[in-house]
């Protein structure tokens, strides 16, 4: 059970510093510096903050599979959609995974994979962090408790205005720029729209995969009672 | 008698080669059996890292491809003059070296890599020697300027028309060095004493300098010292007996910079100092490219320090992050301790910021840079105090023994 609160709260500390690493890495790119802050400085700060990211990912998973509710095995973890246990939602978690550890992989050894290849993988993160947040709102357990909400909203603010910040800068084709801004405008549309009626609403827990067997389980019962 | 390197040096311009192999006698031809021989010898470079030159020459040789010998002259650290006194006094027993290194590794192709105004005396000697068969063509080079063009991929970047700039290892030269050939870089000095195991052996090479740090070594010595100069001493004379071949010291000294500008700032004053890396280890020092400078009592410490930095910050590659964006920043804070008030927590901010470059960069330099400041901070830690309470003092605008070339900044790469 213990297991299994600690799954959560990593999952959703693990949004907070991914929100953190991407802004901080935007702020970077912008040379958003002073002097007592110089640019190094934040470098470190996104690089830390990045690495702390994957230990709380790692404790996230760890925990998961440790903790016998959820049926999740390793394989759920980094394969994405083939889990028991809401296969789309937990696999959009995987999927984020996947790209954070190819990110951080490529970071570590950027001296041997050169510059080109870490940039490219690098971009990657835009990815992952959408990925990670709509894991986290479809399975979470603690959408409807209201904070774990208003913390998500709070970190895709943060990261809306990271972005619309990157596309405003001159090195971002006019393309680019129109795809992306039209690519938030739908994300956010549809976050209006399918948080109220998706995670938000009752019964998402049957809806979002939850094997039948768990659903009028022990856990069931204490989660529905820690929602209210 | 200790000196090798430097025996029998007339008093102005170069050996001829006549007197030289009168002197040291013929250099004889050199096989696989050199590698064993400076293996023996225990000789480390003597550029700056102290890397045992017999593992270099043995990876060298047992690459596939036909591999090339890079003599190193190009001694970006401005307080280092060996190499150059090296170069243009004593040629042939760098040729000689570098023809019996390129032999025992199997290469046909010697570049030297020196500074501008030693390239007309290297011409000059390489013509003066005979090519016979199974020499190696040796071709002079004007090194870059700036402080890391002397790292040896700047080297190699540089030899093949790039602008001088380090990059990222491994591989390493010795697998994929000029041209992506294996690649024997060693020192200018390194490779004549080289030119000297050839001749007369290691067990020769080890009568002089210390079991673990065999061999003579050269030291440019600087600052507050009656005779500057470069000395040949054997590895591990105490600083006393060096300063002693000095004439002694003009004032008292305050500290002495060992290594050279990436170096390390120890206490004068500390018992048994000796040019030897197992004893300098425990000042956080190393004896580097054997540069001392000594620091006279007349002049400000931290003044001293804040010039450094700041000449070092001008001098990154441009090419990461941390050193291009870090280096100035730190060396803007340490240089309020000498021009200005300083600002609360600037010290605690230098700490902290020295330990964001370290192991940042593609070379050591931002290292260097560390390990210079955080030895300061350790030796000056009553000075900087002071500093920090009363602002500038009455010796920060005093004339720095330091020589801080301007216009050497190496061209920032994308």
């Amino acid at each position: 059970m213990a297991l299994w609160y600690l799954t959560r709260a990593a999952g959703a500390v693990t949004l907070v510093l991914l929100t953190l690493t991407l802004v901080l890495g935007v702020l970077n790119v912008e040379r958003v510096a002073s002097a007592r802050f110089p640019r190094f400085v934040i470098d470190g700060w996104h690089r830390t903050i990045s690495l702390l990211a994957c230990v709380l990912l790692a404790l996230h998973v760890g925990t998961t599979l440790l903790d016998g509710y959820a049926p999740v095995r390793i394989v759920d973890a980094v394969v994405p959609f083939i889990s028991a246990y809401r296969p789309l939602w937990l696999g959009l978690g995987a999927l984020a995974l996947d790209l954070l550890v190819a990110v951080a992989v490529t970071s570590l050894l950027r001296a041997r994979v050169g510059i080109r290849a870490w940039r490219a993988v690098h971009w990657a993160a835009y990815a992952c962090w959408p990925l990670a947040f709509v894991h986290g709102l479809g399975t979470g357990s603690d959408v409807r408790a209201g904070w774990v909400t208003w913390l998500a909203l709070g970190c895709a603010v943060a990261v809306v205005v990271a972005i619309v910040a990157r596309l405003a800068d001159r090195d971002v084709t006019p393309g680019v720029r129109a795809g992306a801004l039209t690519a938030l405008v739908a994300a956010a549309i549809g976050l209006g729209t399918w948080l109220p009626a998706g995670p938000m609403a009752k019964g998402w827990a049957k809806k979002a995969g939850t094997p039948a067997a768990l659903l009028g389980g022990r856990h069931a019962t204490t989660a529905r009672r820690t929602h209210r | 008698m200790t000196e090798r390197l430097l025996a029998g040096l007339p008093a102005d311009g170069p050996i001829g080669l006549v007197a030289h192999e009168a002197l040291h006698g013929p250099v004889p031809a050199g096989g696989p059996s050199l590698i064993e021989a400076v293996t023996a010898s225990g000789l480390r470079g003597r550029g700056g890292a102290g890397f045992p030159s017999g593992v270099k020459m043995a990876a060298v040789a047992g690459g596939r491809r036909r591999p090339v010998v890079v003599v190193n002259g190009t001694e970006g650290e401005p307080m280092s003059a060996k190499d150059r006194v090296l170069m243009e006094r004593v040629p042939h027993l760098v040729l000689d070296g570098a023809a019996a290194a390129a032999q025992a590794v199997g290469a046909r192709e010697v570049l030297v890599c020196a500074p501008p105004e030693v390239v007309a005396p290297l011409h000059r000697a390489v013509a003066e020697r005979d090519r016979r068969r199974g020499t190696p063509r040796v071709t002079v080079h004007a090194a870059a300027r700036g402080y890391v063009a002397g790292e040896e991929t700047a080297v190699l970047a540089h030899l093949e028309g790039r602008p001088p700039l380090p990059r990222v290892t491994p591989p390493l030269p010795a697998q994929r060095g000029y041209r992506g050939r294996p690649t024997l870089v060693l020192n200018a000095e390194t490779i004549a004493h080289v030119g000297l195991i050839a001749r007369h052996g290691a067990g020769w090479f080890r009568e002089a300098g210390t079991a673990s740090r065999p061999g003579t070594m050269l030291v440019t010595l600087s600052g507050a010292v009656r005779r500057p100069g470069v000395y040949e001493v054997p590895v591990g004379t105490t600083i006393e007996e060096l300063v002693a071949d000095a004439a002694g010291t003009v004032e008292p000294l305050r500290a002495l910079l060992v290594g050279g500008y990436f170096g390390a700032w120890v206490d004068p004053d500390a018992a048994g100092l000796a040019l030897d890396d197992t004893v300098l280890r425990a000042h956080g020092a190393a004896v580097g490219a054997g540069v001392v400078v000594a620091l006279g009592a007349s002049t400000c410490p931290v003044a001293e320090t804040a010039r450094l930095a700041t000449y070092l910050a001008t001098q990154s590659a441009g090419q990461c992050g941390p050193c291009v964006n870090g280096l100035p920043a730190i060396a803007t804070v340490v240089g309020r301790f000498a021009t200005a008030r300083t600002e609360r927590g600037d010290g605690e901010r230098l700490t902290r910021w020295i330990e964001l470059v370290k192991r940042r960069g593609a070379c050591a330099h931002p290292d260097g840079f560390a390990r210079m400041l955080e030895t300061a901070f350790g030796l000056f830690r009553e000075d900087f105090h002071e500093h920090a309470r009363t602002g500038p003092c009455a010796r920060c605008h005093a004339g720095s023994v330091l020589h801080l070339p301007v216009g050497d900044r190496v061209g920032a790469a994308a």
